[in-house]
């Protein structure tokens, strides 16, 4: 297939799809700032990024789930607005989502005809069947039309989605990382279909976070990173590695977080908490984690890094005792803890800052005191035997709002009343006073401002050089090489390497979380010595 | 400026009572208005409504007997609301428990200083196993216990009145279709009143001070706001669910004998007066607090104490239950309006 280059197109041929100075903010958020973006007819548009990088909002303001707060939206040379995804697919934009929007019980032909306004009023089924059956023809995407949806493989279902969006005549499709549910010659089926589709004059967009199919499929990419567009690049000039460093970012500002202060306590010899091949299965008997081996010392910061959703909270759960192994041992300051459960955990000296602190951490509906005393209702001086004492209860919680610089002024109000960073500190601060051995963070600084993250940052600071285990999971790879000793990258629930994070290579870093094992070998890097 | 309201996450206690004290009134009102329309004198009502109460010991005895088995039933939907448990077979716990206790004073010989603590915990242990298919149902499979406690209710009704039209029926046959008068009573307290009204009193105190001054309590509270949180923090969610159910139905179970041992004296059918069902509006207005619970109590036994006036005086029951209903759905919209404040703001700046 010919390159589409905007220099060989003849004057006057409007791009199929342009944004230009596209912004959208939520509160407290830039989603996405100033991106510009041309899509061409022929051209399969791949758009990468990582998490949280504005992938998605973009996407969302192009086919009118959300409108842009500044930028324009031109459709084949005409400026357009959306007020919802009705407007763009009758513009010729379609989207077919990561997760489907079908409905399980109809029949492929019932799906594809449900809510179109070319759906006759009154048709029978068997009409409706040969209507899907000459549109897959057509388009040339091979569908059973009287087959029930939950009879689907995830590929079939992908394909209903397509036609579904191809039938309402959409000449822009975009893909919100289509590959992630299909086996690889599901894979290679729909690249086939996505390049005869552009062959016709068409357009697709692409969102993904996987260099090589991106690289495979693609013939231009923009990467996102933080919002913006960070480049728009053929791609034939790319590369892995280039792409891991624009995605990731390259100028990253070392703090000095990682230098021990004159009275820190060293980095502990044996390890206080070490796991080995440590499996864990979901509900449904998925492994979510791969014979996990890691160490943590005293005194070290643990930075897990990698794409969200590829065993990172399992692996918080694990390390807090909320989840069971499967199989593997852990072991906690020499104990065998493998069969032990949460509270057993954070006897032990474990704190944990989890990942949804109003789903878990935190009874959002109770007083700011009954959450402060989660971890040390057991004991005196909140109770006695088996009674609780409301007063000492309320003590500990003003010590705790204290410590974490947060006024609270009533402390019979729900928690759910203080603002997200004030919750944030307050668990942090709770967790610290159990944590003498271990504190697992889960994204500590997702939905906060640079000051509370900094705070964060502080704290874990504090805790390390006292001594304490630290292991920080996040998202933000800049945050992790700033704090962290050493970063863990994750990839579908197995550990992939462990880095250094003084002189770490963040392609190397970019490269691993797409999937690529580390040059050195994992188990000696796992070692702390 | 510009006037505009906004929603608060939570109101304050004063406001909140103050927008019960409104709902109430509106509630009355509208009662009346409906009244009126109906050709009676509303006023002329409230007045013989408010003498016959208020004005003589004997209406305020009236009361006193109504608000026993209220407190109780209350309670029952209000514990079981603390683990985040909609109870509503108190009626059922509330009939299998005067049932048990009636078995106990029917065929048990002993003197009545013995009989009675023996009826009292026979009536817990019948409530208690009336609500124990439900709460494992609900423990280890996740079975609603919405449906299951209020499917019980009607075996529970039935049961009572197969035994007291049957089986027990008084061979005296002075009634028809009760079982004889109950050798043993709970001594009278004031007046008519029974020992029941302070025991149902120091039961709902013993309740609240156990979730406010234990442990377990504390567990409890956080189990029933968040069973995350309480998964999180290592606490046995399923353990506290069974306990806190198992004792809602005892309480439940507990009410039924009073009633049976102080106020009627003999097992009958329909002898719960609905109680049960009361109890869940009892419980709902107030918030599932313990000791909320009485003052709630009260109020209902006064609407119901009403109601037989009101009923004496040509008034229909089907209007006393309109008042019940139109009081909980003004208290429904009055805890809501109370979350909101009007401020006053400059328009926002573009």
């Amino acid at each position: 297939m010919a390159m589409p280059d905007v220099t060989e197109r003849p004057p006057g041929t409007p791009p199929l799809v342009q944004l230009r100075g596209i912004a959208k903010y939520f509160p407290g958020v830039v989603a996405n700032q100033d991106v510009d973006l041309e899509v061409w007819p022929g051209e399969i548009h791949a758009l990468l990024g990582e998490n949280g990088a504005g992938k998605s909002t973009l996407m969302n303001i192009l086919t009118g789930i959300y409108q842009p707060d500044a930028g324009e939206i031109i459709i084949d040379g005409y400026l357009k607005s959306f007020a919802s995804p009705v407007e763009a697919i009758a513009a010729g934009i379609g989207m077919v989502h990561q997760h489907f929007k079908l409905v399980r019980a109809f029949t492929v032909a019932e799906n594809i005809h449900l809510g179109w306004s070319e759906t006759p009023r009154a048709i029978s089924a068997q009409e409706l069947e040969a209507r899907t059956a000459q549109l897959s023809a057509s388009l040339n995407l091979a569908v059973r039309p009287d087959v029930r949806i939950d009879e689907l493989s995830t590929g079939e279902q992908q394909r209903v989605e397509i036609l579904r969006v191809l039938a309402r005549k959409a000449r822009v499709l975009i893909l919100d990382e289509p590959t992630a549910v299909l086996t690889p010659s599901e894979a290679r089926e729909l690249f086939k279909a996505l390049k005869e589709f552009v062959a016709r004059g068409n357009a697709v967009i692409f969102i993904s976070h996987k260099l090589d199919e991106v690289l495979e499929i693609s013939d231009r990419i923009t990467v996102l990173r933080g919002g913006r567009k960070v480049a728009t690049e053929p791609t034939s000039a790319c590369s892995e590695t280039m792409l891991a460093k624009l995605m990731v970012g390259h100028e990253i500002v070392l703090d000095d977080l990682r230098a021990r202060g004159p009275n820190a306590v060293a980095k502990s010899n044996e390890p206080v908490v070490r796991l080995r091949e440590v499996t864990a299965r979901d509900s449904t008997g998925h492994i979510v984690l791969n014979k996990v081996s890691l160490d943590i010392a005293g005194g070290e910061i643990l930075g897990i890094a990698g794409v969200a959703g590829n065993g990172q909270k399992e692996l918080s759960e694990l390390l807090t005792g909320m989840r069971a192994a499967s199989s593997g041992q852990i072991m906690l300051g020499g104990r065998d803890v493998s069969t032990a459960g949460a509270g057993d955990f954070a006897d032990f000296g474990v704190g944990h800052i989890p990942e949804d602190r109003l789903r878990s951490g935190l009874a959002p509906a109770l007083s700011v005191t009954d959450n402060a005393v989660i971890r040390e209702y057991d004991r005196a001086p909140v109770s006695l035997g088996p009674w609780y004492r409301p007063r000492a209860a309320a003590a500990l919680a003003r010590k705790i709002a204290e410590a974490a610089a947060v006024m609270v002024p009533n402390y019979s109000m729900p928690i759910r009343n203080l603002s997200g960073g004030n919750q944030q500190r307050f668990v942090a601060r709770r967790e610290m006073r159990i944590a003498t051995k271990l504190l697992v963070a889960a994204y500590p600084s997702r939905g906060l401002d640079v000051g509370a993250i900094n705070t964060m940052m502080r704290y874990f600071v504090e805790l390390r050089d006292a001594g304490v285990g630290i292991v920080v999971i996040s998202e933000e790879l800049e945050e992790l090489l700033n704090l962290s000793d050493r970063i863990a990258v994750m990839f579908h629930g197995e550990i992939m390497g462990i880095v250094d994070s003084a002189g770490a290579d963040i392609e190397q870093i970019g490269l691993m979380m797409g999937g690529q094992r580390a040059a050195t070998p994992v188990r000696a890097a796992a070692m702390v010595h | 400026m510009a006037i505009r309201l906004q929603r608060l996450p939570s109101a304050s206690p004063g406001i909140a009572l103050a927008a019960r004290a409104i709902a109430i009134l509106f509630a009355l009102i509208t009662a009346g208005l409906l009244l009126a329309a109906s050709g009676a004198q509303p006023l002329k009502l409230a007045l013989q409504v408010l003498r016959s109460t208020f004005g003589s010991g004997f209406g305020l005895e009236d009361v006193g007997l109504l608000v026993t088995p209220l407190i109780l039933t209350g309670l029952s939907v209000a514990v079981a609301l603390r683990i985040g448990a909609w109870n509503i077979g108190a009626e059922g716990q509330f009939y299998a428990g005067a049932f048990a206790a009636t078995g106990v004073a029917l065929f048990v010989p002993g003197p009545t200083i013995v009989m009675l603590p023996l009826m009292f915990l026979a009536g817990a242990i019948g409530g208690l196993i009336w609500i124990l298919v439900p709460t494992l149902a609900r423990a280890y499979a996740d079975v609603s216990e919405l449906i299951t406690t209020l499917l019980l209710n009607f075996v529970a009704t039935l049961l009572v009145y197969y035994v007291a039209t049957g089986p027990w029926l008084d061979p005296g046959g002075h009634a028809l279709g009760t079982t004889a008068r109950l050798k043993h009573d709970v001594p009278e307290f004031i007046g008519m009143v029974h020992w029941g009204f302070p025991i149902a009193i120091l039961v709902a105190v013993i309740t609240a001070a156990a979730f406010s001054f234990t442990r377990w309590g504390y567990e409890v509270r956080i189990a029933g706001s968040n069973p995350q949180a309480a998964k999180y923090a290592g606490m046995p969610f399923r353990r506290h669910l069974i306990v806190v159910m198992l004792l809602s139905g005892a309480i439940a179970g507990i009410a039924g004998m009073p009633e049976v041992a102080g106020t009627v004296h003999r097992l009958q059918g329909g002898i719960s007066n609905n109680f049960g069902y009361l109890g869940i509006m009892v419980a709902v207005l107030a918030r599932g607090s313990c000791i909320g619970v009485i003052a709630g109590a009260a109020l209902m036994a006064v609407i119901l104490n009403s109601g037989i006036i009101l009923q004496t005086q040509g008034v229909n029951t089907s209007t006393v239950l309109a008042i019940t209903g139109l009081i909980l759905f003004f208290t429904a919209v009055g805890d809501e309006l109370a979350h909101f404040r009007i401020v006053s703001s400059k328009p926002a700046e573009a």
